[in-house]
């Protein structure tokens, strides 16, 4: 109690000085309510301020939800260890510590609320707040890091508000039995989440402060949805290349440079205006989203977890609210002042003003004026060496003074009472409770599920509305997991209904997107592929009604483009309804990357088969030093010239248009040539076609198909939900189980049943040991007996029932239906079989039951329990 | 009877027979037709099969400018000639006639595949154009030296050998021989070569091999260094200061120089010689490298200069493209819609819109032209002004630097002659300790002799001298000139294309327009 008195005297002598000191702190007394303070005038007396205080804390705010269910009494203790309740002493006298402290600290600011020190915990004993740190570093490499962190906690447990919103709870339960019924207030979130975070070696901290309505409450409302923000795209500044010093002179600009100025000045004036509406416009979208003021805005307590810079890499400073998992920076105004805060090694205090929310709080841990602690000599963390002002620490060291020198230095911090904080491998997977969650924000509403929770694999679905109320939905977005289909995600539109459907590699169909509008064949549809992933190296084919357009990428033949126009379907006759009725194509259009092996006036760079008009258009690459490129046009005509013969080819059958004229190719039988080969390339280009569309329509089917199975993936290294494996494990286990109950039988032992006559723990006397023999061996004979005319019986029995069988059936031969007669037979020769069965088991019995008679009494003259027996043969 | 008769008779290759040939073997059916109608010209043909037709002399084939494959087999030529022309050619077949030697293919570098099955050839040579062969076909000849094989050794490409029924396939090790020395093989002899009989062989001659590859490597290594050099000399070359890094031209100058040489012999000159020498190579490694330097000033000068042309030409071009782009939209879109037309007036107005469309991108297509025209102008007029002022200088400098060497030189006269001079006195006192050569000694016989003799020698220094930097001048003006020529004749063949290119481009489309309209009358 060395420390008790110590501080006894240190009171009697602040004491003194306190008087004079009071005036001092009824000035800075007020920044310890924050910013609710600053509503009110500026200079407020002491008295007005209590009223104030008592006024407010009048004011019962009805919650809307019951009472939780997650009180003491649902919570089984009998089950917990010793350290759940008792304490040790090492923690009592923190506790007295800690009362000593918290004394002092309301002796010397009594304006401020008592400090949130030792709560009870589930056993109803009172656990210093920094023991009920327990930190752990998680086996999941995912909970690494603190967002990833953060977010598991959010998803892991339900919020249940604080019984009174204005004050800390009077029971701050372990991380353990939290994780273990899944629910908490703020404080239990935050602890959890600030153990997982010191386990895996973040400066990070409880903290014990105010928060909004928003933040206390859990409500999401008033927030975009991080996954409706769009990357903000990064605009690349294109480096200006300077100009060359032959580079040429542009030609002379001769437009009038005052018009080019009035236009620009009047462009300005319209984006000016256009501006100020669009501003306008978001003033009063902002102005109706506000949220209406809060009667008890920076009073509400909130708890949540601060990570300090300096470990892991962390730049700065900054807040993770445990309820949603997000990221605030120290300056959110969202966040409204700071009572305290801990970790697992010691405790402080702040004694800044929050007057200005956190904006203003240096968390400088080692600084004694802006934060007290609790005990000494733990880690001072960062003590700034820079200290700014040596007077103005000299001129306050009063609160410095509190508790100095009071603390055993060499006292620290006893080990957390709670247990390991475990999470199995199926909680982890779940996680959220029941693997289900809904979370709602601002217009956008998401809902996320465990994997293998639903049959179709979905795992998150984003629901973005139109409206604040949340009732005219704009898009949705359905991700899906472990999907045999690879479906990853799914994007409805329900304004324009258009549906996308995103894939990982590895579809069948090399799908990667696939948007539609219905799945019926021959409407608007666009589908992507995997580049690379096909041999024919499309990569994307888009329809509508009436066309059907195909990109390659990287195809021997150079084809980059393929745009077929279809003509309206003909009726048919009815004969050949049976087959399918493709649509005409009218048109073809080819396009073809430059084949640099061959000369540009010989390589196409388009073709164009119209297949109505029997016309064929090329269109060749442009040479590099050209503007101009070749074109050639066929016209296909069979006609009979004046004497009946059939022309072949005609010059005006091939209009082209050279850009170098070369000899060869006015030649007709060059064009001949030309031209046949180009209706062979029509013909193969038109199955292509039809084998397209064969191919969407097989796509289709697949997709239905898929749609409908929706079967998941599962890992083979997932043991738990893989079938194959299960029962392949299983079955080796019965193996296993079976090989040992043979061995067991093996070991069977013949002499028991006779020993057990005898007095146990005797030594056989020969006589004995003799009579056991023979008792044994005539026992084992009896049951070779036994069983040799069980079989017999059997056989006999079985002869007797066929003979009388047959003799059944020699009497009724002649009345008997084909069907009695079938099983007349069929018992037969199932009866002729057993009755063989049971002829081979009798004689292989009487061939072996010598041999085994031999053979038990081989082993009975080696037994060393009938020692005796051995002796005389010896 | 016939046969028979062709059978008996040699025959040469002719105009007839080829022409029957390239009939027979062209295309067929419809297209036979048309190719019937307008006869075949023999540039096109790209196979030709000459078979059995007891060919002795091969003729006529330099027609064949396209010709890939040719199969002369089965005939009685005796020698390889006329082939010249055939450059294209990739087969060629030669099997079973009597050709002794192997000749004639030196200009056939594209061939790859090469019978001479069945011949009379007894040693392997004079294929050495055909880098690309794959096939070589020598079996049934008369070849009975082993070291045949390495001759093959060169062609990299070699895959297939046939050298079976001929002399040296008897040789025992004949098999593991060849796969030891020709190691890319993979078929002989119609057979592919296991990898067992690689390595055997590869065992059995591997001294051999290795000290041909050591051959080889340094004869490569030789001719890489000799590459080189001649490459640097090139550099040098087109720097215009080649043979100046050293004392070349200060060798040149006493080479032709005999007085000059007979009097390094008089006492107290050799070490005049040696500082003289000194201080002129000095000067001339500087002019030598003032020349790299110079030279690379040049060239970052002409390739930023074609640099930038050529982007103000693709620059052009891409324009020109866009606009006839655009312009053949919107054609083909009025072209449809006329003919779509059925009123006379009305299309005869259309008709006229697109004629008017094709004059305004004639005029659109030339204003581009013509303002590229007037920009590379004034740019290539710069780029002149510029190599030439370079020019210039270069020359200037070097003229200065020559003219160092020529101060040196006289220098070097004058000391020379006070030398001699007093060496002269000194004889004409004898009081000359020193023993002098004979001719020396010849010199020394009056004042006139030995002043002319130093004088010669002096006239023969500067001479080279002077040469030397007149080569240098007359070299780098012709090669400014050149070169200025070269951009403005490039520049303005260029223009003529496009312009060219333009003019075709509105002949075809009006010309197209007008057949419409024809047409359109008609009907």
């Amino acid at each position: 109690m060395e420390v008790l008195r110590e501080k006894v005297e240190e009171e009697e002598e602040a004491e003194r000085e306190e008087a004079a000191e009071r005036a001092e702190w009824a000035r800075t007394e007020k920044m310890m309510r924050p910013v609710e303070v600053r509503k009110e005038e500026t200079t407020l007396t002491q008295e007005t301020l209590r009223d104030l205080e008592k006024k407010l804390s009048e004011i019962q705010i009805p919650i809307s939800a019951e009472l939780p269910a997650f009180t003491k009494d649902t919570i089984d203790i009998s089950k917990l260890p010793v350290s759940y309740k008792t304490n040790t002493p090492k923690e009592e006298h923190l506790l007295q510590v800690a009362d000593n402290f918290s004394r002092q600290y309301s002796h010397l600011c009594p304006d401020r609320v008592p400090l949130f020190l030792h709560p009870l915990n589930e056993c109803e004993v009172p656990k210093f707040v920094s023991t009920t740190l327990r930190p752990t570093l998680m086996p999941y490499p995912e909970l690494y890091n603190w967002d990833s962190c953060a977010q598991f906690v959010s998803d892991f447990l339900t919020m249940v508000p604080l019984p009174d919103p204005l004050k800390p709870p009077s029971h701050l339960y372990s991380s353990t039995t939290v994780l273990k019924y899944q629910k908490g207030n703020c404080f239990d979130f935050s602890t959890l989440l600030c153990s997982m975070l010191i386990g895996s070696g973040y400066d990070a901290y409880c903290v014990n402060g105010y928060g909004s309505l928003d933040l206390c409450h859990m409500d999401l409302t008033r927030e975009v949805c991080p996954l409706t923000v769009k990357p903000k795209e990064t605009i690349k500044s294109e480096e200006k290349v300077l100009p060359k010093k032959y580079t040429i002179r542009p030609p002379r600009d001769l437009c009038s440079r005052f018009e080019q100025e009035q236009e620009v000045k009047k462009q300005q004036e319209i984006r000016a205006q256009e501006k100020k509406q669009l501003r306008e416009e978001e003033e009063r979208l902002m102005e109706a989203e506000k949220a209406k003021p809060d009667a008890l805005h920076g009073l509400r307590v909130h708890s949540w977890v601060l990570v300090l810079s300096g470990k892991r890499e962390v730049p700065e400073n900054f807040f993770i609210d445990a309820f949603t998992g997000h990221s605030y920076s120290t300056q959110d105004e969202r966040f409204l002042g700071i009572e305290s805060l801990w970790n697992h090694k010691n405790y402080w205090i702040n004694m800044q003003d929050c007057w200005n929310c956190c904006k203003d709080l240096i968390f400088d841990l080692g600084d004694p004026v802006r934060w007290e602690y609790m005990l000494l000599g733990t880690d001072k963390s960062q003590l700034s060496l820079t200290e700014e002002d040596d007077s103005g620490i000299n001129d306050d060291d009063d609160v410095e003074n509190l508790g100095k020198e009071d603390e055993d230095k060499s006292f620290d911090m006893p080990h957390s009472w709670v247990e390991q904080i475990e999470i199995s491998p199926e909680a982890f997977e779940t996680r959220c409770p029941n693997g289900k969650k809904v979370i709602q924000y601002k217009r956008a509403k998401l809902e996320k599920w465990a994997p293998y929770l639903n049959s179709n694999g979905l795992v998150s679905r984003l629901t973005t509305y139109e409206d604040l109320e949340c009732t005219n939905i704009l898009e949705i977005k359905e991700w899906y997991q472990n999907r045999e289909d690879m479906l990853e995600l799914k994007h409805i539109n329900k304004t324009t209904d258009l549906k996308t459907d995103y894939f990982k590699p590895g579809h069948p169909q090399a799908l990667r997107v696939h948007s539609y509008k219905s799945m019926q064949p021959e409407m608007d549809r666009v589908i992507e592929f995997y580049e690379m992933a096909r041999v024919d190296g499309l990569i994307k084919r888009e329809e509508t009604a009436r066309t059907m357009t195909e990109y390659y990428q990287g195809r021997p033949d150079f084809l980059s483009y393929r745009h077929a126009n279809f003509g309206p379907r003909v009726k048919k006759l009815a004969l050949s309804s049976a087959e399918s009725n493709p649509r005409p194509i009218v048109k073809i259009t080819e396009r073809f990357f430059r084949n640099s092996a061959k000369p540009a006036e010989e390589d196409v760079a388009e073709r164009v088969f119209l297949l109505a008009e029997e016309r064929i258009q090329l269109r060749y690459h442009c040479r590099d030093d050209h503007i101009t490129a070749s074109k050639r046009e066929f016209l296909r005509r069979t006609e009979v010239d004046s004497k009946g013969n059939k022309i072949i080819m005609t010059p005006d059958m091939c209009i082209s248009f050279e850009v170098e004229p070369m000899e060869h190719t006015k030649k007709l039988l060059y064009q001949y040539e030309a031209m046949m080969h180009l209706k062979r390339e029509e013909k193969l280009s038109r199955h292509q076609v039809w084998e397209s569309e064969l191919e969407v329509l097989e796509i289709l089917k697949l997709r239905e198909e898929e749609e409908a199975a929706h079967t998941l993936t599962i890992s083979i290294y997932d043991t738990k939900r893989n079938e194959k494996s299960k029962e392949y494990r299983e079955a080796m286990e019965r193996v296993m189980h079976e090989e040992h109950l043979r061995q067991m039988e093996t070991q069977l032992d013949y002499l028991a049943p006779f020993l057990a006559q005898l007095p146990p723990g005797e030594k056989l006397t020969r006589w004995q040991a003799v009579r056991l023999k023979d008792e044994c061996l005539s026992d084992f004979k009896q049951r070779l007996i036994n069983k040799a005319n069980l079989i017999q019986a059997r056989f006999e029995k079985e002869t007797q029932e066929l003979q009388k069988k047959q003799q059944w059936y020699q009497e009724n031969q002649v009345t008997l239906t084909p069907e009695d007669e079938d099983l007349y037979l069929s018992y037969c020769s199932q009866a002729m079989f057993r009755i063989r069965i049971l002829e081979q088991r009798l004689n292989r019995h009487k061939e072996l039951a010598p041999l085994k008679y031999l053979a038990l009494e081989e082993k009975l003259y080696k037994d060393p329990r009938l020692g005796e027996l051995q002796k005389i043969f010896a | 009877m016939n046969w028979l008769c062709d059978l008996m008779e040699p025959r040469v290759m002719d105009d007839d027979m080829l022409k029957l040939a390239v009939g027979e073997q062209g295309p067929q059916e419809e297209a036979g037709q048309l190719a019937k109608q307008e006869g075949i010209v023999f540039k096109d043909v790209l196979s030709l099969q000459l078979d059995f037709r007891n060919i002795l002399r091969m003729d006529n084939l330099w027609q064949f400018e396209n010709l890939r494959k040719l199969q002369l087999d089965n005939n009685i030529i005796e020698k390889i000639e006329g082939l010249e022309n055939l450059t294209h050619l990739v087969w060629l077949d030669l099997s079973f006639n009597n050709i002794e030697t192997i000749e004639g293919l030196d200009t056939l570098v594209n061939l790859e595949d090469l019978s001479l099955f069945n011949n009379r050839i007894s040693k392997i040579d004079s294929l050495d154009a055909l880098v690309k062969l794959q096939v070589l076909s020598l079996g049934n000849n008369q070849i009975d030296n082993m070291m045949n094989i390495i001759y093959l050794r060169r062609f990299k490409c070699l895959r297939t050998l046939s050298l079976s029924g001929n002399p040296i396939s008897e040789a025992e090790d004949y098999k593991v021989f060849i796969c030891a020395y020709l190691p890319d093989l993979v078929y002989l002899d119609f057979r592919r070569i296991d990898d067992h009989t690689k390595e055997l062989a590869e065992a059995k001659h591997q001294y051999s091999i290795d000290e041909l590859k050591h051959q080889e490597n340094l004869m490569q290594v030789q001719l890489e260094d000799e590459q080189a050099r001649q490459e640097e000399l090139e550099k040098h070359k087109t720097a215009f200061v080649e043979h100046l890094n050293g004392s070349f031209l200060f060798d040149s100058m006493y080479a032709e120089d005999s007085e000059g040489n007979k009097l390094s012999y008089l006492p107290g000159v050799s070490e005049l010689l040696e500082a003289y020498k000194d201080k002129f190579v000095i000067i001339c490694v500087n002019i030598f490298e003032y020349g790299l330097k110079q030279q690379e000033k040049r060239k970052t000068e002409l390739d930023t200069f074609s640099e930038c042309v050529h982007e103000a030409i693709q620059e052009n071009q891409e324009q020109g493209k866009h606009k006839i782009a655009q312009f053949e939209e919107k054609h083909l879109s009025s072209l449809s819609a006329i003919r779509e037309e059925l009123e006379l007036p009305n299309i005869e107005k259309k008709i006229l819109e697109c004629s008017a469309d094709i004059s305004e991108l004639f005029n659109e297509l030339m204003m581009l032209e013509m303002q590229l025209v007037e920009q590379l102008e004034e740019t290539i007029n710069m780029f002149e002004r510029n190599i030439v002022d370079m020019v210039g200088l270069f020359i200037k400098n070097v003229r200065s630097l020559m003219a160092q060497c020529r101060d040196l030189e006289n220098h070097h006269h004058e000391k020379l002659l006070e030398i001699s001079i007093s060496t002269l006195e000194k004889i004409v006192k004898g009081d000359l300790d020193e023993d002098l050569p004979d001719d020396l000694r010849a010199l020394f016989v009056d004042k006139d002799t030995i002043v002319n003799a130093v004088g010669a020698s002096h006239d023969i220094h500067l001479l080279k001298i002077d040469n030397r930097e007149g080569e240098l001048v007359t070299r780098i003006d012709s090669w400014c000139t050149h070169l200025v020529d070269k951009i403005h004749k490039d520049e303005i063949v260029r223009n003529r294309k496009r312009v060219k290119e333009i003019n075709q481009y509105i002949d075809h489309m009006q010309s197209e327009l007008d057949n419409l309209e024809y047409g359109d009358i008609l009907d």
